[in-house]
């Protein structure tokens, strides 16, 4: 280092450094076991909660690669899918399987997790294996190998004996809820927050703006696109796992291509780069097609149309996005979010330092 | 100073001075049947000031891009500190002290002044990736691996970490004169300024070796004489060597020591700025030969 050693300030925090990487985690378990322990509504209000966890899941993690680093991934359904049938094939094997240390009910929730981390751990696996040949290149090469990606997976396990085929795994134990779903929304929003905030985020949004520049500075593109892929697989392979385990089945059908889309549609409306955005997004497109029911069915039209809500969800998502491109091209949010905006509460900006 | 009085002279690897911090040797490059670059030679020493000029499509960005990796050299070689560079890649020649500026501004236009020098600075930090092993490369992936989970965890170490960044980077925008712009979008700069980010930006990555391509480019008068004065201390601050693409020729001849002129990839002049002035193939090749003739030789 040429430059002189430059003295490195103090923490300008209420919290002590230690415990700032935690803080989070002791307010939001207490307050999702409160959430857990109280939500005792209708069986398909706790399935529509959960449903809305994983695509916020799904969207927020997506985003990491779609959004910051500016790689085009289409094929996120399928790191979902791996997720889902490693965890619940996991879940399968395990079910006879109880922690005798521990009441049936934890033990449950223990193996839950195990599972979950196997199904998470998988699809990182596929989306380092998917990445490292396709990251290389520039442009939209990712975008045609993670297409192929999610077909592949998707007619993998339609033959598949153990994975039941067209069929589908059934019989997976039910040990999701929403309180851990959301925990894991906490999770992936915390880590997108925290990623987009450190030097490694910076890398990836550097290598979005100006892939050349970023490698010219140092930074070591494939390395980062990799790692940001791989982050990002994980997650869709945990919302896989949290999916497998509430629904009561499984099969390829879950995971086609559409599913793929649903979720880059997700990313692109609330905003390419923005979790907030991702959040927000993932919650009204998954309420959309509910309302839409509700709507048609309180407004009386023919039956049918509230029943054909799911064929013409996707004309309505295409007509969004074209209204949205038109109006507002860089999404509802385009790259802030809600803790930039917000009313600084914490003095958690540092201003003249050094 | 290996300044060579000599026209399209080699740089002498023999010379007793330690050995270049950046040189080339020989380096022809070919774009299928069109020789960009031909046994192009150069060597820049530390307070080296250099510069490079020659008409358009005469090959100088293309010098400066076998110089950074970003074309691989037909012939010849690229030698950081006399470890051969061929086949390295960008990032990794940018980690062993050569950084660069761009022709046409390539600044992270959504980040933020600071956040944009703070890329560069974060890079260096890592692991050096010199070495292209594969026993360094999973140590390496391992690392950033864990690295990125102590950004997750916001560990007391990587807090630091952060804290040290932008002390840096704030030093380096003081010192280009863009502190107020800190917090400001980089494409929201106004153009002098957004030259003078790429800079500090490119100081950011600590380099030994600082390439600039037409850092002038776009400036009026006034800016370009500002920018002499700077690059001439950042030189001597940053113990830099320095070499410099420049079209504006009062630029190039203010302040480089030593200047190489190219034309169609070759290298047609070389040496101290009154003598390439003069050189006769010089003028040719900007004014042409008709030039010559109607004024009877080099003026």
């Amino acid at each position: 280092m040429q430059s002189p050693a430059l003295p490195v300030p103090e923490a300008p925090s209420l919290v002590p450094p230690a415990l700032r990487g935690i803080l989070p985690l002791l307010i939001a378990i207490p307050t999702l076991a409160l959430f857990h322990w109280s939500l005792t509504g209708s069986d398909f209000a706790t399935y529509l909660l959960s449903v809305v966890g994983v695509n916020i899941i799904l969207a927020v993690s997506l985003n990491i690669v779609n959004g910051m680093t500016g790689q085009f991934s289409i094929g996120h359904a399928g790191f979902m899918a791996v997720g889902a049938y490693i965890a619940g094939y996991t879940s399968l094997q395990l079910k006879e399987v109880a922690l005798s240390f521990l009441p049936v009910s934890a033990s449950d929730q223990v193996l839950f997790m195990l599972a979950l981390l196997v199904g998470g751990v998988a699809a990182a696996l596929c989306g380092f294996l998917v990445g490292l040949p396709s990251l290389r290149l520039r442009g939209d090469y990712l975008a045609i190998v993670t297409l192929g990606f999610g077909e592949i997976i998707r007619v993998f396990v339609q033959n598949t004996d153990a994975f039941g085929r067209a069929l589908g795994l059934s019989g997976i134990p039910q040990y999701s809820s929403p309180g851990m779903v959301f925990f894991w929304v906490f999770l992936v929003v915390l880590a997108a927050r925290r990623l987009a905030g450190s030097s490694h985020g910076r890398s990836l949004w550097a290598i979005r703006e100006d892939e050349v520049a970023a490698e010219a500075m140092g930074v070591d593109t494939t390395g980062y696109k990799v790692r940001s892929f791989v982050f990002s697989s994980f997650f869709a392979g945990i919302a896989g796992g949290l999916f497998a385990h509430f629904v009561p089945i499984i099969n390829p059908g879950s995971f086609t291509f559409v599913r793929s889309m649903e979720i880059v549609v997700m990313v692109v409306l609330g905003g390419l780069g923005s979790t907030t955005g991702a959040v927000v997004a993932a919650i009204f497109l998954t309420l959309l097609p509910e309302g839409m029911r509700s709507l048609f069915g309180a407004l009386g039209t023919e039956g049918s149309l509230a029943q054909r809500v799911d064929q013409i969800r996707m004309p309505i998502y295409g007509l969004l996005l074209v209204v949205l491109m038109l109006s507002r091209p860089q999404g509802l949010f385009g790259t802030k979010e809600i803790w930039d905006v917000l009313p600084r509460w914490l003095p958690r900006k540092r201003r003249g330092l050094a | 100073m290996s300044a060579n009085a000599q026209p399209v002279a080699p740089a002498s690897p023999d010379t007793k001075s330690p050995p270049a911090l950046l040189r080339a040797d020989g380096v022809s490059i070919q774009f299928g049947g069109l020789k960009a670059l031909t046994d192009f030679h150069l060597s820049i020493q530390q307070g080296d000031l250099l510069g490079l000029i020659g008409p358009n499509g005469a090959g100088k960005s293309t010098a400066f891009n076998v110089l950074t990796g970003v074309y691989q050299p037909s012939q010849g070689q690229v030698l950081v500190r006399d470890t051969k560079v061929n086949g390295r890649k960008p990032h990794q020649i940018n980690l062993l002290g050569v950084a660069r500026t761009f022709q046409n501004i390539r600044l992270f236009r959504a980040l933020t002044a600071l956040d944009n020098v703070k890329v560069a600075c974060r890079a260096q930090t890592a692991l050096h990736q010199s070495r292209l092993g594969l026993g360094a490369k999973l140590v390496n992936a391992g690392h950033n691996y864990a690295d990125w989970w102590k950004a997750l965890l916001l560990t007391p170490s990587f807090q630091r970490e952060e804290r040290r960044l932008t002390a840096q980077a704030e030093h380096l925008l003081e010192v280009m004169g863009l502190s107020h712009r800190r917090d400001e979008e980089a494409r929201n700069l106004p153009y002098g300024e957004q030259r003078r980010l790429e800079i500090a930006r490119a100081l950011g990555s600590q380099p030994r070796v600082l390439l600039l391509d037409e850092p002038a480019a776009g400036m009026n008068t006034r800016e370009k004489a500002d920018l002499m004065v700077l690059i001439r201390k950042l030189r001597d601050d940053f113990k830099l060597g320095v070499l410099v693409i420049e079209h504006d020729m009062k630029l190039v001849m203010g302040i480089c020591e030593q200047i190489t002129v190219l034309d169609h990839g070759e290298t047609i002049a070389r040496g101290a700025p009154a003598e390439v002035r003069s050189d006769r193939k010089v003028i040719e090749a900007y004014l042409g030969d008709s030039y010559l003739e109607s004024h009877g030789g080099a003026a």
